[in-house]
């Protein structure tokens, strides 16, 4: 589903990401890890189209996206849920899902959407008149999500769902990751949780100084003595 | 007694439509970090365009806006998109110049087309009176009051409930995150701009029947628009109101009670006043 080909980022022409090239099969989970600056953020913002790659190819559903527009990738169903989940904080919880399916692709079903969305997280269902900055992390976490989805997301990036979340918010946040894997939806995980991760997706990929130092199946990868090493940044 | 309030009647009239100028480069503001400091040429241009529009064809100023008001922001739109959009976001003095160069080019631009003289456009309002009482009113002031009020009603439900509307607050609150939902950030932030144009157009016509215009007035235009937005906190749309009013009536109470040239002086003592005291603006918070 998703392919990206020797791809080469950076900013102000000082490369980050030097020939990273991973694969995501349609349903599934994969995981990115790696220590802090490893160029986890970065990939993800690549593949949102928030970069211009320097060189390399990103190709989604057998189409080359490499040139698109922010705009156009969440056209076509690639959408992120930012690290700090950056929801609207003075706007309520139902304009934030508004806004999340306002691509044009999204807009026509908003309302079936929301109703799946807040069946899913009831919580927010009792905040939607609320204004989002007063939210609990684990709730903000939870709008974030929902906005995406709002998006009618078809590869779904996750960038550190679980920071600063109490493990009671983890877990459940982990729960929901569960169940839209079930439901057919592709995701891309990044977080600091290593076992978490490791537990929850099928395949990984570690990136260690904006390479690709170890893939493979989760299991694989967990058993690597350099995951460990690559991910405390030693 | 009579003197007071029919300056009180006059400020808040004047006032509401400095709250209306102050709303499109909060707006503007709000959206792409940028203080345009020609805000106040565009206006004059919005009025010699109906000078051009009643000498050529006697159209009335509030005719005029037919026109005006979509021209207005085309040209905003354009001036965004080419001038200022290239420089948003990385060269925050770079755009400070670039809306003074465009403030003088503007000003001299139509100093080379009407001259220099003073000149009228007469309206068929223009000498009605509204008589209450003791208080005698001019009637395109309350036009320009009912206006302005109504525009700044309508600007707000059309923040609140549309999506053009929620994408303004969200590429306010954050653009980043405004991208990643599919929101083309650039658009938004030209969109925006191009509108706060047009509102200039029509505030531009709602100020012009009995007031003599000259090329050089848009200076004067930029500072009270300025202060009205700095009173208000930048994106407060209720504080952008009550600062044009606040501006209003120190005008009119300056220029009964002290003398012409010293009233004129007034609102931006105040301002120097409520900056010292307050200097987060009127409102107790100025986040939207």
């Amino acid at each position: 589903m998703l392919e990206v080909d020797h791809l080469v980022t950076g900013y102000g022409g000082v490369p980050v990401l030097h020939d990273v090239s991973l694969t995501l099969n349609a349903g599934e989970i994969v995981g990115l890890l790696g220590a802090n600056n490893a160029g986890k953020t970065t990939l993800i913002n690549s593949l949102s189209g928030m970069y211009a790659p320097m060189s390399g190819r990103i190709r989604f559903e057998g189409h080359d996206v490499t040139a698109m527009t922010p705009k156009q990738r969440v056209e076509i169903g690639i959408i992120q849920v930012p690290e700090g989940r950056l929801v609207f904080p003075d706007m309520s919880v139902r304009e934030n899902l508004l806004l999340g399916g306002i691509n044009a692709r999204a807009r026509a079903h908003r309302p079936r959407t929301m109703d799946h969305v807040l069946e899913l997280f009831p919580r927010l269902k009792e905040r939607l008149g609320q204004n989002a900055g007063t939210l609990s992390g684990g709730e903000q976490q939870m709008l974030a999500i929902g906005r995406a989805l709002m998006a009618e997301a078809k590869l779904l990036m996750l960038d550190e769902p679980s920071l600063g979340l109490s493990p009671l918010f983890v877990q459940y946040i982990f729960g929901i990751i569960d169940r839209l894997h079930a439901e057919g939806l592709s995701i891309l995980l990044i977080e600091q949780n290593l076992n978490l991760t490791l537990r929850h997706a099928q395949r990984c990929y570690v990136l260690e100084r904006g390479k690709v130092a170890i893939e493979g199946a989760s299991d694989v990868v967990k058993d690597d003595p350099r995951t460990r090493r690559a991910y405390l940044g030693l | 007694m009579a003197e007071f309030l029919q300056a009180l009647a006059q400020g808040l009239l004047i006032g509401s439509t400095y709250g209306l100028l102050a709303l499109g480069m909060g707006l503007v503001y709000g959206v792409s970090g940028v203080v345009n400091f020609s805000h106040g040429d565009f206006i004059s241009l919005g009025m010699f365009l109906c000078l051009a529009l009643y000498s050529a064809f006697a159209l009335d100023p509030y005719i005029s806006l037919v026109i005006t008001v979509p021209l207005m922001t085309v040209i905003g739109g354009l001036v965004y998109w080419y001038l200022l959009r290239p420089m948003v976001g990385h060269q925050f003095l770079m755009v400070v110049q670039l809306t003074l160069g465009l403030s003088l080019v503007l000003q001299n631009g139509i100093l080379m087309v009407f001259g220099g003289q003073p000149a009228r456009t007469p309206s068929v309002v223009e000498s009605k009176l509204l008589i209450l009482g003791d208080v005698v009113v001019r009637v395109p002031h309350v036009i320009a009051f009912v206006v302005s009020f109504a525009m700044a009603i309508g600007l707000y439900i059309m923040l609140r409930s549309t999506d053009f509307g929620r994408s303004i607050r969200a590429v306010h609150q954050n653009a980043h995150s405004a991208a990643l939902m599919g929101i083309d950030v650039s658009r938004v932030q030209t969109l925006t701009f191009a509108l706060g144009i047009g509102i200039l157009a029509i505030a531009a016509a709602l100020l012009l029947p009995g007031t003599p215009i000259q090329p050089a007035q848009g200076l004067r235009y930029t500072v009270i628009t300025l202060i009205v937005v700095a009173l208000g906190g930048m994106t407060n749309f209720v504080g952008i109101m009550l600062g044009g009013l606040i501006i209003g009536l120190s005008e009119a109470y300056g220029t009964i009670y002290l003398s012409d040239t010293l009233g004129m002086l007034l609102p931006y003592g105040i301002f120097v006043l409520i900056m010292l005291f307050r200097p987060q603006g009127l409102t107790w918070s100025s986040s939207r």
